[in-house]
């Protein structure tokens, strides 16, 4: 090759090697050191306690490596999105959703999947559930009084780092060791990393970290990292957040022209009490064996729940689906996930824990 | 091709049947360069390659059997007696006996995969190869510096036909929808509502990215383009590539290769039928089909520059 050639061929090796030195350069300027000033585990939880933010908008972004098997979502209509099948797609794979948020009653949420979606939005008392895929929509009225209760139930598919993070931070105890991990950056804000480490051995959660905002105190990430991996087995994150109210037309919800609508009742107190007393004293019966049932041997992060018999519908537990979930081991079939056991023993009771399935089968042939 | 190739450099005045011969004053424009300004001249091959490529009657064939996609679709629901379910078929398709304008989205989703890249793949891959083949080449080639102009005026002229592919399905698919189905106001994948006037600019953003996509592909087809002498051979291998691209992309074994397939982005259009429009994957792949064009481009700049033209 001449010297000549090799000129006219230079931009098609030059152009490719800056491509990929870019490639190489952004995710690692994005995850740049940052530093900020030293805060103890105390400090960084008062920062979160103390956080005011109720505007915003943002796209938050779920990736789930539980080791269980990913349903088919690619290309148009391919996923089953009924049942069992739609919980388990959103443990598995990614999903990538947009939160916007003015005060505790707007609220909306868009779980944005491939060619559909769908959306909770809430505004004071009403709050619809909009599935584009089959165009359906489902309208609730919330009782006025414990509105805000209901809520963080109702949001279903995807919760935000917030709930996340105050579920894990009410748990810190005894079993757990709390620190301040190394700096760093979510959507483009500087963050704390609250390290949440346990202090025994016995469970399948490694750590789990909450990234939160210097600033604001705003939980923008959650990691939970199942023990001996490298990769978060759980990530919810923000990968875009903007603090300010969000247009106010997004909280407006009517259902669209040919959507098929359902009301659903709230059994609320009043609604409660407007059934006849028998049926009542049977519902409170039923709730009472039901957790009379339930035992947690252990506490904290090695914890063994066990249901009793029976507690497993039937049209769950001879799902094919399930089959090709669990593998059978002696005494009944196991899910296990990197961070999560689940035992279904022969008998009809279910045992499941952080911990290895092998201590889930020790504690259904103990008990 | 190496300079000791022994083939024969084929002169031929006029094509095979089927491709509109150059008019004598379409070589012209090139061959007069040398004592015209240059940007004139450029514009004057550029509009020679467009009078040639949209002559053709094979780029009318394409864009007619793009037409009927859509045609195809509006007809067939219209004529099912029974109601079509959600979820089932491509996507928006039971919409469209609610609002006719989801015609031309439906259409658009069914041709992506391949119908819109077999007609892309076919212009594309003609560019440099089709002229090499009729002999006309080395015509085009007698200005100064002919060689990347020109490889800039069949890059455009690939381009325009990508425009032109995805209007086709766009604006049959709304007339279609139009003529047989009511029309009023869209439902986006949110569930809110939006009028005609601003589902119409809607429609003309996904027309936009959908013809964003497939330039990456065009690069692809240039480079090809400027292997070979064979034009068919060149299509071929576009299409090809644009499956395989595809298959690879339905791997969930090759998660860490996706982002860096350009078909990766080709169905999320959808993302501007939200409420409000998430334009992150606007942004991303465009971002990645330029990444394609400057690869393939500065690959078909050496190829073609170094090359020897014989014919």
């Amino acid at each position: 090759m001449t010297p000549r050639t090799f000129t006219k061929w230079l931009p098609a090796i030059v152009i490719p090697a800056v491509i990929a030195v870019g490639a190489l350069a952004v995710p690692l300027t994005a995850g740049a050191a940052v530093d900020l000033p030293d805060k103890t585990p105390e400090q960084v939880l008062a920062l979160v306690g103390t956080s005011t933010v109720d505007a915003l908008s943002g796209t938050i972004e779920q990736t789930s490596e539980l080791g269980l098997p990913e349903l088919p979502t690619t290309g148009p209509g391919a996923s089953a999105n009924t049942g069992a099948a739609s919980a388990l797609e959103l443990l598995t794979g990614s999903h990538t959703g947009r939160v916007y948020l003015n005060g505790p009653d707007n609220i909306r949420l868009q779980v944005l999947d491939n060619l559909a979606e769908r959306d909770l939005v809430r505004n004071g008392s009403d709050v619809w559930l909009y599935n584009s895929k089959d165009n359906s929509a489902a309208h609730v009225t919330l009782p006025a009084k414990d509105a805000a209760g209901e809520d963080s139930a109702r949001k279903g598919g995807m919760a935000t780092p917030e709930q996340l993070a105050a579920k894990f931070l009410s748990a810190v105890g005894p079993s757990t060791t709390v620190s301040v991990g190394t700096d760093g950056s979510v959507a483009g804000r500087s963050v704390y990393d609250l390290v949440l480490t346990p202090k025994t051995t016995g469970t399948l959660v490694g750590t789990v970290s909450i990234s939160v905002d210097s600033q604001t105190g705003l939980p923008l990430a959650v990691e939970v990292t199942a023990r001996g991996q490298e990769k978060p087995a759980f990530r919810l994150a923000f990968t875009e957040l903007s603090l300010g109210a969000p247009d106010a037309s997004l909280f407006t919800f009517s259902p669209p022209a040919g959507a098929s609508v359902t009301e659903q009742a709230l059994p609320d107190a009043a609604a409660l009490g407007q059934k006849n007393a028998a049926d009542h004293a049977t519902m409170k019966a039923d709730a009472e064996k039901f957790f009379a049932g339930v035992t947690i041997s252990g506490t904290g992060w090695d914890a063994v729940v066990e249901l009793p018999a029976g507690s497993v519908p039937a049209e769950l537990s001879s799902s094919p689906l399930l089959g090709e979930l669990t593998t059978a081991v002696s005494g009944g079939r196991v899910i296990s996930t990197a961070l999560v056991s689940v035992l279904l023993t022969d008998d009809g009771r279910v045992f499941a824990g952080s911990v290895p399935s092998e201590r889930l089968q020790a504690a259904a042939v103990g008990g | 091709m190496s300079p000791s190739d022994p083939r024969e450099p084929v002169v031929t005045g006029t094509g095979p049947t089927g491709h509109a011969p150059r008019e004598p004053d379409q070589t012209g424009p090139a061959a007069t360069a040398v004592s015209r300004p240059r940007g004139a001249s450029a514009a004057a091959l550029l509009g020679s390659e467009l009078t040639v490529l949209f002559r053709r009657r094979r780029t009318w064939a394409m864009l007619a059997a793009l037409a009927a996609i859509p045609v195809l679709i509006a007809i067939a629901v219209r004529l099912t007696s029974s109601p079509v379910t959600p979820g089932r078929g491509p996507a928006f398709l039971d919409r469209i006996t609610q609002n006719g304008l989801f015609v031309a989205i439906t259409a658009l989703i069914v041709s992506i995969p391949l119908f819109l890249p077999l007609t892309v793949g076919v212009v594309a891959g003609d560019t440099v190869a089709g002229e090499a083949n009729l002999g006309t080449l080395r015509y085009l080639l007698v200005a100064p510096a002919g060689r990347v102009r020109l490889l800039l005026v069949k890059y455009a002229g690939a381009a325009a036909f990508c425009v032109a592919a995805t209007l086709t399905v766009a604006v049959s698919g709304a007339l279609i929808g139009a003529a047989l189905f009511p029309v009023g106001p869209v439902t986006l994948l949110s569930g809110d509502t939006i009028g005609v006037g601003e589902s119409v600019l809607r429609s003309l953003l996904i027309a936009a990215y959908v013809t964003v996509s497939l330039l990456g592909l065009s690069a692809i087809g240039l480079f090809i383009s400027t292997l070979t002498e064979v034009p068919v051979g060149a299509m071929a291998a576009t299409i090809v590539l644009s499956v395989t691209a595809q298959v690879l992309d339905a791997l969930p074994q090759l998660d860490w290769l996706h982002p860096w397939l350009f078909s990766h982005y080709w169905l999320d259009f959808a993302d501007l039928l939200r409420q409000p429009i998430d334009w992150t994957s606007f942004g991303a792949n465009a971002l990645l089909q330029g990444g394609y064009i400057l690869v393939f481009g500065a690959l078909a700049y050496g190829r073609f520059v170094t090359k020897d033209i014989l014919s």
